[in-house]
């Protein structure tokens, strides 16, 4: 039990860290742009021969996180001079703001559910168990499971 | 004249498959309608239209055939003078690529669609003693299906339709599709979509009929298993097709057509772990009727997604105004499922319950809520774009970002369960158990975490430093640390059995494992297919340390990547009679050591020049050094090169390929009770397999 709570323990604290982490902004906005000449691409990721787009907005990518600190203002720059489409991470206000909060929210509806569900269920009485399995000591109970475990197909 | 003239001529082929299509229709019809009279009446020759129906359902299948041959004929005779065979070939079109034909376009993907789902029919129907009551609702519900797809043949999108004036060529194949995966690709992913119908009708067929007991769910089992690895295969060509085609490095974009076939196969996956729970407790038995209804939906959706042209994506050849007729198919079957589900809810009462957190069942549970979670996440993020037209009047675009952001993590947990769940006994797992069996894969985690976490950091080359850190390669770590515990799970679960079968039979421990595996295919082939998971996804965890380089190489140019260097030696152009080609000839080095040369290559498609992109890879279990040629840049008139360094890519297609071998093993037939050479005592009989109560007195 303490090996199983030890490992969930370092890797809360891994995930915990995740937070503190830095990305190159070029790559990270870069990656959050698409590229406008109609290939569906990300900026980045564009290879088009001759691609008449990419080349100009990677370069006004360069510009924009050069001058700028702000990487929503220069998400905001591209949605107002290439159309909004075109940064592929929804903004985090407004409407947009939906599409990141509703999964997180449905989450933890969903996973309280089963825990509530699991709780309600384990505290039935003893009536759902079947005749005859009632004496057997909770010992016992666990060879069988084990046994049961290897011996049968799942 | 030869033979192939001679029919050509003589015979209206178009003619004859636009009658197929309708005889098909027809037949449809009639085992859908005569179907329900049989099964709705009482009548003495009810049964004798049963078995008409029946006997329809299967003539079907060779009515769809013949019209598809036709179509088939038609392409490899060049004769443009359907529109469709002008449209998806040419003459100098290779012979493979003119049979893959009946399926590069929306009409002929369509008969293709009608034509696997009459051959499912026709396998089920031909089978029907299996469960001839059951087979019969079943038959009437795929009718119902087959209905729906042979009209939209017929109606939507007919693949035989004339040209008012007949070309002297076609327009030839899209050029991304002519690739030997993309001959492969579209079939599998179709088996699995059209497979997914065959579980959904013996569930509604269940549910309608009442039908007693957990029978079905074996008799649709392998159904579901075999459509399940279709659509993996189908994934996973598709996945290595944008990889070594579309030239942009990576093999996953989350496309709104990638996320579609993700989509039912997320559902299915969760349907196969859970329909474990009906037939050994008799639970979720709601859960899992909707689990495969769900799949169902989800194919359709997907389908609707590719054709509708609702959402942006990268397959718009696919793209045409049929939509409307899976959006009123997605309704009438949603609204079938509801009505029935709503009518026989009481028939799907579990017969237990869940009794500890700490319980096979309720990793399950988790695994269901995980997979359904990620279907969510993909689905939401996929449908955002037409929500967001709706409420704000102006389509925003979803991509890579949202869908990593939750389903990185989503994943990890699952991968996470994959390793615990085996460990968990069925009703309640006692704590001291959990310990035992936790152990040794717990620490092999730890210490391939902490060892891939140093290394990272550089301690062993004595100049340690975290500035490699950020998100993505933390998760990479977690996901390598993650894997080891799920390996270490499994390998232990075959060490244990393996060793008990080594003693009893007198064989030694590979053999012992051999055994214990034909002994037990699905549960064994099951941690085989848990296996070839955690090596796909360490090889998606490979993906954080990806690096290029992308630079104009005139003649005698180093470009530097990673650890190679590519030095540009030539660049050739050439023609033939499909396409026009740039390629460059490169020498790559590693450490100032000669390895290869790679010919990345460029190509424009006759006719219309549309370009397509011949990737040149060095690959290895370590990494793939994946080379593009870019063109010139029209300024200066140079090539441009862009070189990737791709480290662990290939344990991504090996561990999907474990991953449905896995499967096969699933699939294979236990092997009959071995004798023992070896006399070993062995106690009666104590525990009920099925419910696991022990059998009182029986005890040793």
């Amino acid at each position: 039990m303490k090996r199983l709570l030890l490992t969930l323990t370092i890797y809360a604290s891994l995930a915990f860290l995740l937070g503190a982490a830095s990305d190159d902004r070029y790559t990270d906005l870069g990656n959050k742009i698409m590229c406008s000449c109609g290939c569906n691409q990300i900026l980045i990721q564009c290879n088009h021969v001759g691609c008449t787009a990419s080349e100009g907005m990677i370069r006004d990518l360069r510009a924009q996180v050069r001058q700028s600190s702000n990487d929503e203002g220069i998400l905001d720059w591209f949605r107002a001079n290439y159309g909004i489409a075109v940064v592929v991470a929804p903004q985090t206000h407004g409407f947009d703001l939906t599409i990141w909060i509703v999964p997180p929210i449905v989450a933890i509806l969903a996973i309280g559910l089963v825990v509530w569900l699991i709780y309600v269920w384990s505290r039935r009485p003893a009536a759902m168990v079947a005749a005859g399995s009632a004496a057997v000591l909770d010992s016992q109970l666990t060879t069988f499971q084990d046994r049961a475990r290897k011996e049968t197909e799942l | 004249m030869s033979i192939v003239s001679f029919l050509s001529h003589a015979f209206n082929w178009p003619l004859f498959g636009s009658f197929s299509l309708l005889f098909a229709m027809a037949l449809a019809a009639y085992t859908f309608v005569a179907g329900i009279v049989s099964l709705a009446s009482s009548h003495p020759a009810a049964q004798r239209l049963g078995q008409s129906a029946r006997r329809a359902g299967m003539a079907t299948f060779f009515a769809i055939t013949a019209a598809a041959l036709t179509l088939v004929w038609a392409a490899l005779t060049n004769d443009f003078s359907l529109a469709y065979i002008q449209q998806h070939t040419n003459r100098a079109l290779p012979i493979p690529y003119k049979l893959a034909a009946l399926w590069s376009g929306q009409e002929g993907s369509l008969l293709f669609w009608a034509w696997l789902l009459s051959a499912y029919g026709f396998v089920l129907r031909l089978r029907y003693k299996v469960d001839p009551k059951l087979v019969a609702y079943a038959s009437v519900v795929l009718a119902g299906i087959q209905v729906f797809f042979v009209a939209l043949v017929n109606f939507g999108g007919n693949p035989f339709g004339i040209m008012d004036r007949v070309a002297a060529d076609g327009n030839g194949l899209n050029a991304l599709l002519q690739y030997p995966e993309m001959v492969i690709h579209p079939p599998m992913l179709y088996l699995g979509y059209v497979g997914m119908s065959v579980p959904f009708s013996f569930a509604l067929a269940a549910l309608i009929m009442k039908y007693p007991g957990e029978k079905w769910i074996s008799i649709t089992r392998r159904w579901t298993i075999v459509a399940w690895l279709f659509l993996t295969c189908g994934i996973m060509l598709g996945a290595h097709w944008a990889y070594a085609v579309l030239g942009w490095g990576g093999y996953w974009g989350w496309d709104p057509v990638e996320n579609a076939s993700l989509l039912p196969w997320l559902s299915g996956t969760a349907f196969l772990h859970s329909v474990m729970m009906q037939e050994k407790r008799g639970m979720m038995k709601i859960w899992n009727v909707w689990l495969i209804f769900i799949t169902f939906l989800l194919s359709i959706l997907g389908t609707f997604l590719t054709r509708s042209g609702i959402v942006s994506s990268v397959h718009a050849f696919a793209q045409s105004s049929i939509g409307v007729w899976f959006v009123w198919m997605l309704s009438i079957s949603l609204a079938t499922c509801l009505f029935f589900f709503i009518k026989n809810r009481k028939h799907l009462d579990a017969e237990n319950k869940l009794e500890s957190l700490v319980s096979r069942e309720s990793s399950f549970l988790f695994n269901n809520l995980v997979l359904l979670g990620a279907s969510f996440a993909v689905l939401w993020g996929t449908l955002f774009p037409i929500l967001s037209e709706w409420v704000q009047g102006h389509k925003i675009t979803v991509g890579p970002v949202f869908f990593n952001k939750f389903n990185i993590p989503i994943g990890l947990f699952l991968v996470f369960l994959t390793g615990i769940g085996p460990l968990l006994a069925w009703r309640s797992t006692s704590w001291a158990s959990v310990k035992r069996n936790f152990a040794f894969p717990a620490i092999l985690s730890l210490v391939v975490g902490l060892l891939v976490f140093l290394t990272l950091s550089g301690v062993w080359s004595g100049h340690p430093s975290l500035a490699w850190v950020d998100r993505s390669k933390l998760y990479s770590v977690i996901a390598f640390a993650l894997s080891a515990l799920v390996i270490g799970t499994i390998c232990s679960e075959f060490f244990r059995g393996g060793r008990v079968l080594q003693n009893k039979l007198g064989t030694n421990l590979f053999g012992g494992i051999y055994h214990l595996t034909r002994r037990n295919t699905r549960r064994y082939g099951g941690y085989i297919a848990h296996f070839g998971f955690v090596v796909a996804i360490i090889g998606i965890a490979g993906t954080a340390f990806n690096v290029d380089q992308e630079q104009e190489m005139g003649l005698g140019d180093k470009l530097q990547v990673g650890s190679y260097t590519l030095v540009s030696q030539k660049y050739t152009d050439d023609e033939n009679a499909q396409y026009v080609s740039q390629a460059a000839i490169l020498d790559v080095y590693q450490g100032g050591k000669f390895l290869e040369t790679l010919y990345p290559e460029r190509r424009a498609y006759k006719p219309g020049g549309q370009p397509d992109t011949i990737v040149a890879k060095r690959s290895s279990l370590k990494e793939d050094l994946y080379v593009v040629y870019e063109g010139k840049n029209q300024q200066t008139d140079r090539p441009i090169i862009k070189a990737y360094v791709n480290p662990l890519v290939n344990w991504l297609w090996l561990g999907i390929l474990v991953l449905i071998f896995g499967t096969g093993v699933v699939l294979v037939p236990n092997a009959a009770q071995i004798a023992s050479p070896v006399a070993v005592a062995v106690a009666a009989p104590a525990i009920d397999d099925k419910q696991m109560y022990p059998t009182p007195g029986a005890t040793k």
